[in-house]
């Protein structure tokens, strides 16, 4: 695969080092062109009128939704739910879906999928249960002794944002499930940058944004068993949500269309699909490849400098995307700042919204180099040289 | 310290420009937070080290480390000097005001928004540098005429 002409399709990277990935990727220019498209050619409606361009904004969601579906495999294009980003997809679960029991999550959860536990748990008085995780990586002990019949939902991050490290989810899926508990994986980093088989993989609800694999920002999907979307109640009703209505009642419409409330984000749905078609033409496994070899790069790089402490597992391929570091005691933002506005490199410094994590290792946050299969060697040598350069000035 | 100068600085462009009246807001919200004894918790003082640091970089590590380490010595005398040249800009506008020069009673004392100071037109003849009305450190006598 050649890297070097795919990122010809990100012009923006003749001007600077783009290591922020994991909060927003790129667009290659396909993806804007086709969103270009739907305001060019067809900015109608869909699912409403009988006209052509309306007919025509139907065909290329549809499309889009098959993309999606050729990319983590489904079984059926109406298991996926469109919605805003991962954050929405999951409110949409925690809100719609009838839990009773207890629920289970890493300690690493982003806050889109810790705070709505937290919430719940407040308002119908359930437990919310942690496990640990040993060195940043996930204790699956840990998890089979917390895991019982109580536990009605096991919601956790797939990949984190905050080390890269991706958790044993087909393991954890099959405890899950011998415990009568559903599992919702947070696939907001996972999906972007490994093969995800959903069909293989059984999860019962996976959720994920089209900002960070490609596609625009707005747009998102959640994908569920059948059985489970049709248990599952819409977070908000209206238009193209119901079959019928009276004064004083109303005929719900069939999954996904219940779900998809209103006028939907055709260009961001359009957009979205294109980018799956875009990844799914690389292939997943050569972007995991291309990572990997950047991130080791930097991973040489950085450790030996004095001072540098990277978290997440020391091996590079057990978090392939994300090298997230602290340097002696100093401010995570100013490093950032330094390498922004010295060498164009361009860094999320923080707590990453894991604020949780941070909090309980009494740390005040970490740069982040969150990559993507448009950087190349080049960058990593960038950052490492930038980064020393930092030290020499910040001490 | 350099909230203090930022409010002051952006205060000013953001009457003229939106641009500015956010972070002349954020300036502002910081200054008052520090007298008040409390942290600055925008984040502003930190933003505009790394930005300045950072494009002191390109130029020299040096002076960028050196600037870094002394930021907040720097942010002081800055912060001094603001506050001394907006003091004397004060009072050479009232007289200006008060006595159509900024010299005060004492008009023989340079003054930058008296036009006359700068003129040549009125001594342009002249055999030494004392001939020129403006000051030495401004005009020269070249060649029998007053130089700026």
């Amino acid at each position: 695969m050649n890297f070097e002409r795919i990122r010809q399709d990100f012009p923006i990277l003749n001007k600077l080092v783009y290591l922020d990935s994991a909060c927003m990727s790129l667009k290659p220019i396909q993806v804007i062109e086709k969103i270009n498209e739907y305001y060019k050619e067809y900015p109608g409606c869909g699912g409403r009128g009988v006209h052509s361009i309306s007919k025509k904004v139907d065909e290329e969601v549809f499309k889009a939704r098959k993309e999606i579906q050729k990319l983590f495999n489904i079984k059926k294009e109406s298991q996926i739910v469109f919605s805003k980003n991962t954050t929405e997809s999951l409110n949409l679960v925690y809100n719609g879906l009838n839990i009773k029991g207890n629920i289970i999550t890493t300690d690493k959860e982003h806050n889109s999928n810790l705070l709505p536990v937290i919430k719940l748990c407040r308002e119908r008085g359930m437990k919310h249960i942690i496990v640990n995780s040993n060195n940043c990586v996930f204790d699956l002990a840990d998890f089979e002794k917390k895991m019982n019949k109580g536990i009605s939902l096991v919601s956790m991050v797939h990949t984190s944002n905050l080390d890269g490290s991706t958790i044993p989810a087909k393991e954890i899926i099959k405890i899950a499930h011998d415990n009568n508990s559903i599992v919702m994986l947070d696939g907001a980093q996972s999906a972007p940058h490994k093969e995800i088989d959903l069909k293989k993989l059984d999860a019962d609800l996976f959720a994920c944004s089209g900002h960070k694999m490609l596609g625009p920002t707005g747009i998102g999907m959640l994908y569920g068993k059948e059985e489970i979307l049709e248990k599952l109640n819409p977070l908000i009703v209206g238009g193209e949500t119901v079959t019928n209505s009276t004064y004083n009642s109303y005929e719900i419409e069939k999954v996904p269309n219940r779900f998809e409330a209103g006028l939907q984000h055709y260009s961001g749905i359009i957009g979205f699909g294109e980018a799956c078609n875009y990844l799914r033409k690389v292939g997943m496994d050569n972007i995991m490849k291309q990572e990997l070899k950047v991130n080791q790069i930097i991973d040489d790089g950085l450790r030996p400098i004095g001072g540098i402490n990277i978290l997440g597992p020391e091996d590079v391929r057990f978090r392939p995307g994300i090298t997230s570091f602290t340097y002696k005691n100093k401010d995570v933002h100013q490093i950032a700042l330094l390498l922004d506005h010295s060498k164009k490199i361009m860094m999320r410094s923080g707590m990453h919204c894991v604020h949780s994590w941070f909090n309980k290792h009494n740390l005040k946050g970490s740069v982040r180099a969150s990559l993507y299969l448009y950087n190349n060697e080049e960058d990593a040598h960038k950052l490492v040289e930038g980064f020393k350069h930092v030290t020499k000035v910040i001490g | 310290m350099i909230c203090v100068i930022a409010m002051v600085v952006f205060g000013i462009l953001g009457i003229f420009s939106v641009k500015y009246r956010t972070i002349a807001k954020e300036s502002f919200d910081c200054v008052f937070r520090r007298i008040t004894l409390r942290p600055c918790t925008t984040g502003l003082d930190e933003r505009l080290k790394g930005q300045i640091t950072g494009k002191l970089m390109k130029r020299s590590p040096k002076i960028a480390a050196f600037t870094y380490k002394y930021f907040e010595v720097f942010s002081w005398l800055f912060l001094i000097l603001l506050i001394g040249s907006l003091v004397y800009s004060g009072i050479s506008a009232y007289n200006l005001i008060a006595y159509g020069n900024c010299g005060g009673p004492d008009p023989e004392d340079f003054c930058v928004f008296d036009p006359s100071t700068y003129s040549t037109d009125e001594a342009c003849e002249c055999t030494t540098d004392k001939d020129c009305t403006c000051p030495e450190s401004v005009c020269k006598c070249l060649d029998g005429k007053c130089v700026p």
